[in-house]
């Protein structure tokens, strides 16, 4: 079992002392290491429209390198406008993976619009940056990954990697509109596509996560690192009903592999569960791990999907990845 | 090229039609059999919020045209389910035969909240004549990428030398032009190609030029080969207006091609245009071209796009 230490809560919009258009929400952290900062991505959202509806943006966070629990830097606005009438990200963009491609830096996110049977609908969209990942601009209108006979709806949780000059996005695809007394309810997998180019995508077709909670389980933010001649997988995973509080809440699954699509699913050895009080105590989700300066870290975000913030974890140094 | 109209040949309000539908026989497409031409069309019922649904029917006519044979009193093909592409409509079909099966592209339409609704392109397969049809899955085969953000709709497939072809629309801006109005939608017509009728690559770029200005609509391209050459026909308005104003409402335009990628748009070659009075004298829209017995025939809509039904002409004279 992985052996996390908990360093705490180190961002939360509601604690800013300064003006700013995020009010709340610090959800799907993506980090960019630059010299001599941190640069951690999420999804943040202003006050909710009078009909209680909210929009989501792309926000970002600077820790000081040495001291990751020192902010040095906050984004003043978002890094990227919403999509105009009718696109696939007019109502927010949420969540987000972020990579380094030569000079420039690629976000890959989830555009959010609305409908009328169901609430929401999803695809994957592409926006660069020129200028070190300070502001991005969308490489087209439309999305960079969409619906397909088995993929009906529902393309959200982009996480982006490169290994040996091939592309692979794992992202999760919608199954199923449950009808509920309230809201229709989605339930939604992961999976798996290849790119030469990070654009023309190469889907696997397949869901590559077995299901823990039973078909109805929903499962999200594959992220994915490589370490020690396997791939580990850390993710999030809920009952498609009653999770808006502890007793269904996401919680952190984990899987590996040696070929990127074979995986070994083992929940246990995540080692990753909620806290017994404060600001994790209900949920942990959305997991991004990576490495540092000789340690290894997680992201992720807590409570009420992350509505109270991001928290760090620190990896006992003595793992042997290889075991998992 | 020249057509002889042949008048009317369908009204919906004149028959009874499956799936609780009434009115409307838009976007008439043909699958022509030995004995006869079964023309598939979309139809629409009144949902319990007062909305539309498009439904999927037909109607064979001999092959003179002239008398009908059959009506279809079943369910040809499902709506989708719950938040799919296609849970709120199909409209249109358009039917290839594919081996002993036919194949089905629809456009599958659903309702949104800040636009009316969007559309995305997917097959089904009909194992039995094309009496009905099963999905080829719960999404579609064509939908919103990069370049064409929404409103992928109007397939028509043909094959050529082994390739599948298929010509299609998609969205390029929603616009208001009124401020108290709902924005309007541009759309216009690509191609794409298909080893296996399936996974479909796009050209990526519209092929036939504007004639009205940048924000026309160009719908429903339907092609056919005859005298060497590869004809196009399709529908084209103005963005704003074409529901009320004749002038704005859609009409046929044409355009030719040698090699199937570089087309010569000439509307003025069309040779069918609306008529002084009469069931198609407010708008033309819809066409859809097919050959039975050596002639080849045109299909389309005319006033209120298709409310009271289809008719045909029949081409006299062909040139480019």
């Amino acid at each position: 079992m992985f052996k996390w230490e908990k360093l705490g809560k180190i961002f939360d919009p509601r604690d800013l002392k300064s003006e700013s258009w995020m009010q709340e929400f610090a959800q799907s952290p993506s980090v960019l290491i630059f010299e001599k900062y941190v640069r951690v991505y999420f999804c943040s959202r202003p006050a909710p429209a009078s009909d209680g509806q909210y929009l989501s943006f792309l926000s970002f966070i600077d820790l000081d390198r040495e001291n990751l629990h020192r902010i040095v830097n906050v984004c003043s606005e978002p890094i990227l406008s919403l999509g105009t009438y009718g696109t696939f990200d007019e109502f927010g963009t949420n969540p987000v993976s972020v990579i380094r491609n030569q000079d420039e830096v690629r976000v890959y996110y989830a555009g959010w619009t609305r409908c009328e049977s169901v609430p929401f609908n999803a695809a994957i969209g592409l926006a660069i940056s020129h200028d070190d990942g300070d502001s991005f601009t969308r490489l087209g209108e439309g999305p960079v990954l969409s619906f397909s006979p088995d993929e009906p709806y529902l393309l959200g949780s982009p996480r982006i990697r490169e290994y040996d000059g091939k592309w692979y996005l794992w992202y999760v695809s919608g199954k199923d509109w449950l009808q509920t007394e309230g809201k229709p309810e989605p339930v939604y997998k992961i999976r798996m596509a290849s790119s030469e180019d990070g654009i023309n995508w190469i889907k696997f077709g397949k869901d590559i996560i077995e299901n823990k909670l039973g078909e109805n389980e929903c499962q999200a933010c594959p992220d994915v690192i490589f370490h020690d001649g396997k791939y580990h997988m850390f993710f999030s995973y809920r009952d498609s009903h009653n999770y808006k509080g502890k007793e269904g809440g996401y919680r952190i699954g984990y899987a590996s592999s040696v070929d990127m699509i074979n995986w070994n699913r083992c929940d246990e050895m995540a080692g990753m569960s909620v806290s017994e009080n404060g600001w994790d105590s209900e949920m942990v989700n959305y997991p991004h791990v990576f490495m540092l300066d000789g340690e290894t870290y997680m992201l992720y975000q807590g409570n009420e999907m992350g509505r109270s913030g991001i928290g760090l974890a620190k990896l006992d140094g003595a793992q042997n990845w290889s075991n998992q | 090229m020249k057509w002889l109209k042949l008048g009317k040949i369908f009204d919906p309000t004149e028959h009874s039609l499956p799936n609780n539908c009434a009115e409307f026989a838009q976007s008439p497409q043909t699958l022509v059999m030995s004995d006869r031409v079964r023309v598939y069309f979309s139809t629409r019922e009144r949902d319990d919020v007062g909305k539309y649904l498009s439904h999927i029917a037909f109607v064979d006519f001999d092959k003179s045209m002239k008398n009908i044979i059959n009506i279809s009193n079943h369910t040809v093909i499902e709506l989708g389910g719950l938040g799919c592409f296609d849970e709120h409509g199909i409209f249109p079909i358009n039917v290839i035969r594919d081996g002993d099966r036919v194949l089905a592209y629809t456009t599958g339409w659903n309702r949104k909240v800040s636009v009316s609704a969007d559309a995305s392109i997917g097959l089904a397969i009909s194992c039995d004549e094309g009496l009905t049809f099963q999905k080829y899955g719960k999404g579609p085969v064509l939908t919103a990428s990069l370049n064409e953000p929404f409103l992928v709709a109007d397939a028509y497939v043909a094959v050529y030398e082994g390739v599948y072809h298929m010509w299609y629309i998609y969205g390029t801006k929603w616009k208001k032009f009124v401020e108290s109005d709902p924005p309007d939608r541009v759309y216009k017509i690509a191609h794409a190609t298909s080893e296996d009728g399936i996974s479909w690559h796009r050209d990526s770029r519209q092929i036939i030029t504007n004639s009205l200005n940048d924000d026309e609509c160009q719908a429903l391209p339907t092609v056919f080969h005859r005298s060497g050459t590869y004809h196009m026909y399709f529908c084209y308005r103005q963005a704003h207006g074409f529901r009320t104003d004749s002038n704005s409402a859609y009409r046929l335009g044409y355009a030719c091609s040698n090699d199937l990628i570089d087309w010569t748009r000439d509307d003025s070659k069309a040779g069918i245009d609306v008529s002084e009075d009469g069931w198609d004298s407010q708008m033309q829209c819809y066409p859809h071209t097919f050959e039975s017995d050596g002639k080849v025939y045109m299909l389309y809509n005319g006033s209120e796009f298709g409310r009271f039904g289809f008719g045909l002409a029949v081409l006299d004279e062909c040139g480019c």
